[in-house]
């Protein structure tokens, strides 16, 4: 049965970065499916807040405030959610930042601009499923879910610390396919092409209406929430490795601005 | 300065496909300057008269070799008398590949079927006529210059970019079925390409200004490459596709 397959009822999920823009949509959308959550963020405001939310649905939801880019906090914050929850079936990397990430030329770019960046964007993936691995291997599986970005397909110009951590994450998420895919853990990627919330600077948004994009929008945070659920369910249990890509198109297009569209006739 | 070894093609016989782009010329010379003797197959509405032209302006040996790449029998032959004039064959680079932007609701099903046969089916049918010599002899090099519309959809441009991913997936199987037999199978997907000079009023355009490298490519541009996955020094190198696009698949 498919709404079996796609019910996240007894589920535990971890989230990162869940307070606020498509973290907090993923969210609500896997408590709708009947998971219970733990929400990490360092703001503490946001998460409290979704927490609420969630548990008025009717699931079980904390907020845990952590850094996830220090090891020791996101150690005792797998910890406490096995604790609250009973165990961990999904993890999802969520945590990560664009704003301030925009267009740096290289020269202009310093140590710790760089290293804060990879950290957030990229490290801290790797140091949540280090902490949570061992627990999804004794369990007998597990699903960890990383977020990367169409950033991470394609070079964006003078955006080096971004598109490097995104980069990273889709060929980490690949790895950890291939090494605990035999405990019965799969790993994928969601890539989410330009979809604003409300951490968007519009100020820097010169197409604010998505017009580059083929479909000639821009994507909904809402729309992230059915990604998430299927990647966390058992509807996507043969999936592993793989990147699901949501992006109006973007990726598939590219070789040339949207709307080029030569018209030449055949002639042999 | 003398070509590096790699890139020596001295004593070597290819064969070239020619259409209507005009990149003929610039491959053919650049197989000549590196040493080979070439015959260029294609239709007399192609640029294989140019090609002839340009190679023997560089003082080098190349005939033409009135050809439709979409029929059996004509292939066939074009490749037993390349083979009896040069003298065996050891390169084929199918470069012949026809242009054709329309929306994809009015695609008849004739221009679909010309497209694939052009495109498609004279891959096939030059691989398979050169091929059959290059296993005899163990040894040889395929070269099909595709574009990076392998990799990219585009606007009014379904049944090309189809025909783009066949060639794209021709390169990777063949070199596997052949890699064996001494015969390596390599691809080089060229981006957008014109062959006029870059002038001012192509900065302005908003394809070019959309470029990482802010200019069109050259034929030229792809010649190098070409060369060396035709050398001797290519025998590692199979079942790829190099992009040579001035970074437009690179691009966000």
């Amino acid at each position: 049965m498919l709404s079996e397959k796609l019910s996240l009822e007894g589920k535990g999920v971890v989230i990162t970065g869940g307070g606020t823009g498509l973290g907090r949509e993923m969210t609500l959308a896997m408590a709708r499916a009947g998971a219970d959550i733990v929400i990490a963020a360092r703001r503490t405001g946001p998460i409290e807040e979704v927490a609420e939310e969630v548990r008025a649905l009717g699931r079980k939801s904390v907020a845990i405030s952590a850094d996830v880019t220090d090891t020791d906090q996101v150690k005792s914050l797998m910890d406490s959610a096995i604790d609250e929850l009973g165990k961990v079936d999904v993890l999802l990397n969520n945590a990560g930042i664009v704003r301030g990430q925009g267009a740096i030329p290289i020269w202009e770019i310093s140590d710790d601009d760089w290293r804060v960046g990879i950290e957030v964007n990229m490290s801290s993936a790797f140091y949540c499923a280090r902490a949570i691995a061992k627990h999804m291997v004794e369990r007998g599986g597990g699903k960890i879910i990383n977020v990367s970005s169409g950033f991470g397909y394609r070079g964006g110009r003078d955006n080096y610390i971004y598109c490097v951590g995104k980069g990273g994450i889709v060929n980490f998420t690949r790895v950890l396919a291939t090494s605990l895919g035999r405990y019965g853990i799969t790993s994928t990627c969601i890539v989410p092409g330009f979809i604003p919330t409300e951490g968007t600077d519009e100020s820097r948004l010169t197409l604010p209406r998505g017009e580059f994009i083929p479909i000639g929008r821009v994507g909904h945070p809402h729309e992230m929430g059915a990604v998430a659920v299927f990647l966390a369910s058992g509807a996507s249990d043969y999936m592993n490795g793989e990147a699901f890509i949501i992006d109006g198109g973007g990726l598939a297009g590219g070789a040339a601005p949207t709307g080029h569209a030569p018209e030449i006739p055949l002639v042999i | 300065m003398s070509i590096p070894s790699e890139w020596d093609l001295t004593g070597k016989k290819a064969i070239i496909t020619a259409d209507r782009r005009g990149w003929t010329p610039s491959l053919a010379s650049a197989l000549v300057e590196a040493g080979a003797s070439v015959a260029v197959a294609g239709s007399d509405a192609s640029d294989m008269s140019d090609a002839v032209d340009a190679v023997r302006s560089l003082g080098g040996k190349a005939m033409a070799i009135t050809t439709d790449l979409t029929d059996r029998v004509s292939v066939e032959a074009m490749v037993f008398r390349a083979e009896d004039e040069l003298g065996g064959v050891d390169i084929l680079v199918n470069n012949a590949s026809a242009e054709f932007g329309k929306r994809f609701e009015h695609v008849t099903e004739n221009e679909w079927s010309m497209l694939m046969d052009f495109n498609v089916k004279s891959v096939y049918l030059t691989c398979q006529a050169v091929g059959r010599r290059m296993l005899k002899q163990r040894s040889g090099r395929i070269v099909n210059i595709g574009t990076a519309l392998s990799q990219r959809g585009l606007w009014n441009s379904v049944a090309v970019c189809a025909a783009q991913g066949a060639i794209h997936q021709i390169t990777t199987a063949l070199a596997l079925e052949w890699g064996r037999e001494g015969i390596r199978v390599n691809g080089i997907g060229a981006g957008w390409i014109s062959t006029s000079e870059p002038s001012e009023e192509d900065q302005r355009e908003l394809l070019v200004r959309y470029l990482p490298s802010r200019r069109k490519g050259h034929p030229d541009d792809l010649a190098s490459l070409m060369v060396y996955l035709s050398s001797d020094a290519c025998d590692f190198v199979t079942g790829q596709t190099f992009f040579i696009d001035g970074g437009a698949l690179a691009h966000a």
